[in-house]
């Protein structure tokens, strides 16, 4: 494996008392798309504005390629931001966004026209937006104005402060592709900050969660997804069935609902819990079905459906099991028959379950 | 009374109202510039026969173009010197947080209010006790004392709209410093500088109580017009008084049209 274009080891800020990013070690490879998760006041922002340049870090280090660049100021650093306001000069056309980086390079204005031109095509822009107002452009094509300026810097490393957070839903999701499909193109290291754990799954290579200053879980989309590190992480995700456990021998008792379920398990079947001292099993909305009779499941519980919720293709059940609330998700083909207040039994499989030790 | 009667009957009493106001504004200014056309040697009103002969001995006249250079001198020194100090000022204000900024931006603000003629007699009498002899340029300090704050809160106004992540996107994209104020923080704040600007040249060219304590043996047109209004009356008051307010006007207009063609050149510019 190659070395890594950037390291981070121990780097922290400190405003005052407050310690915004605590001692955080990360390696983020050659072409790779990362994507840093968390909260507001997680941390998030303020770890990306230490690595534009924007921020001075007040302990560890940051290495481009093996370089410390802590002292490096912003403009002399070969990386790009692209700004949650987005940041489009006002007073300047489309094509002179474009250009400013060349501009200030000293790039003779035949070849900065030129390099804009291309930058237009590359984002799917028309060719004669090169005069045109940014204020009377779309929001979209605001976004690839925004990409098309930090390309035309040609930076070694594009860093994206939550640039699609004010974008409606059916935009962001066609956005948040051509973002994508934009990395496979150029092949530049992406490191993108979001709010949004859905976002971060459908565009990064490998994402990480943070909270509280702390990075919480670094991995693939895949392994997040199905490994949680903790309940912080896989609430993060979205709605999740959250359960307090703790082992018993039997399996894993749950005081809520006064049942002993069965786990994932560790090295030696279902019965062994591995080294999980208690804590929280979580479950996938999308794992529960519902159980007709003669029917059967690992951990079955018997409940109230609630309420039911239409979620575009698929639709959310809220079934209530005492003071428990289950929430179970079907495709619209295979939805539930019944009525409200109908008694039902819900069913997973123990290895559809994780742990989570807090 | 029907419903459309009663509405004629309130649009007739709104549009007298905004109509009277208006009068109530511009008609003592048209009396002046009526009277400036008078035969007559002594201000009389309503006017019995027009000329424009003392248009004539305004233009001729040596006393009209001393006072008018004099004024014009510490109007354009005034506008310069406020817009610098205001422009970084109200970067301060609105761009930077430190420590105590919100009660110095209302210490700063305070003198627009203090009683002009207090402010005008302070400092001459500051003037003189550090020894400086007044003339026209102790009273561009005078006028610079209660402009610079009202051009600052002008340029401060466009300043809080504005985004700062601008000037860190331009530093990040390579910019310096420098650069960055020179394409983009500037730029960008350009409209408040030139309302900032046109608003301290023509506070400073009509001001009279501050250049009344603090000109010295310098007269600017305003305090002339006042001795001449006092003492030794000349149709050339009312004649100086128009050509005054119409300098006044006429720099609004420029101003305000300028910016609007520019705008204009730059819409037409952009879509072809």
């Amino acid at each position: 494996m190659a070395d890594p274009i950037l390291r981070l080891s121990q780097l922290s800020k400190r405003f005052g008392q407050f310690a915004a990013v605590k001692d955080i070690d990360l390696a983020i490879d050659e072409g790779e798309f990362f994507t840093i998760v968390g909260p507001s006041g997680s941390g998030k922002t303020t770890l990306i504005r230490m690595l534009a340049g924007l921020e001075e870090p007040s302990g560890g280090e940051i290495l481009l390629r093996g370089q410390r660049i802590n002292e490096t100021p912003a403009n002399r650093r070969p990386t790009c931001m692209v700004f949650q306001s987005l940041a489009l000069f006002p007073h300047r056309s489309v094509g002179q966004n474009i250009e400013f980086p060349l501009k200030m390079r000293g790039v003779p204005p035949m070849q900065r026209r030129e390099r804009a031109d291309e930058l237009l095509r590359l984002l799917r822009l028309p060719e004669d937006y090169y005069g045109k107002q940014v204020s009377q452009c779309s929001g979209g094509e605001r976004q690839r104005i925004a990409l098309a300026r930090a390309l035309a810097f040609d930076p070694e490393i594009l860093f994206f402060d939550e640039p699609l957070s004010a974008i409606d839903f059916r935009l962001r999701k066609t956005l948040e592709k051509e973002l994508k499909d934009l990395h496979r193109e150029t092949g530049k290291t992406f490191i993108y900050i979001t709010h949004s754990l859905e976002e971060a799954m459908v565009m990064s290579d490998r994402i990480g969660i943070m909270r509280a200053g702390e990075l919480v879980q670094v991995g693939a989309p895949d392994e997040i997804y199905s490994r949680p590190a903790n309940r912080f992480v896989s609430e993060f995700m979205g709605e999740v069935n959250v359960l307090e456990v703790k082992p018993n021998g039997a399996g894993l008792h749950c005081p809520a609902l006064g049942a002993t379920l069965q786990g994932p398990g560790g090295q030696g079947g279902p019965g062994d819990q591995g080294d999980f001292a208690g804590g929280y099993l979580v479950i996938r909305p999308e794992y529960l079905r519902f159980l007709g009779p003669g029917e059967t499941a690992e951990n079955q519980i018997e409940g109230v459906l609630y309420n039911e919720y239409a979620l575009g293709s698929r639709i959310q059940y809220q079934v209530r099991v005492g003071e428990a609330v289950f929430l179970v998700e079907k495709l619209r083909e295979q939805r539930y028959e019944g009525q409200l207040d109908d008694r039902v039994v819900i069913g997973w499989e123990a290895r559809d379950s994780v742990l989570a030790p807090e | 009374m029907t419903e459309a009667r009663k509405k004629r009957i309130t649009h007739g009493l709104m549009a007298a109202w905004s109509g009277s106001i208006i009068v109530f504004l511009y008609l003592p200014i048209l009396c002046v510039v009526l009277a400036s056309f008078s035969r007559q040697r002594y201000f009389r009103f309503p006017v019995p026969a027009f000329d424009t002969k003392w248009y004539d001995r305004a233009f001729s006249s040596l006393t009209v173009r001393d006072l008018v250079s004099t004024s014009l001198s510490i109007a354009l020194l005034v506008a310069l010197i406020s817009v610098i100090l205001a422009f970084f000022g109200a970067l301060a204000f609105a761009r930077f947080d430190w420590r105590g900024r919100r009660i110095y931006q209302r210490l700063v603000l305070l003198p627009i209010f203090f009683p002009q003629a207090v402010l005008g007699l302070a400092l001459l009498i500051w003037f003189s006790s550090v020894g400086i002899i007044p003339d026209w340029r102790t009273a561009v300090i005078a006028h610079l004392v209660w402009i610079v704050p009202i051009v600052t809160l002008v340029i401060s106004i466009q300043a809080y709209s504005f985004d700062p992540a601008l000037e860190e996107a331009a530093f990040d994209l390579g910019a310096t410093r420098w650069q960055t104020l020179k394409e983009v923080t500037l730029p960008v704040l350009w409209p408040g500088v030139v309302s900032g600007g046109l608003f301290a040249f023509l506070l400073s060219w009509g001001n009279f109580p501050l250049s009344l304590f603090t000109t010295g043996a310098d007269q600017t047109v305003p305090e002339w017009l006042y001795a001449k209004m006092v003492s030794g009356y000349t149709p050339l008051v009312p004649t100086l008084g128009a050509l005054t307010t119409s300098g006044a006007a006429l720099v609004l207009i420029l101003g305000y049209g300028s910016w609007m063609l520019l705008r204009r050149r730059k819409s037409q510019r952009a879509s072809p």
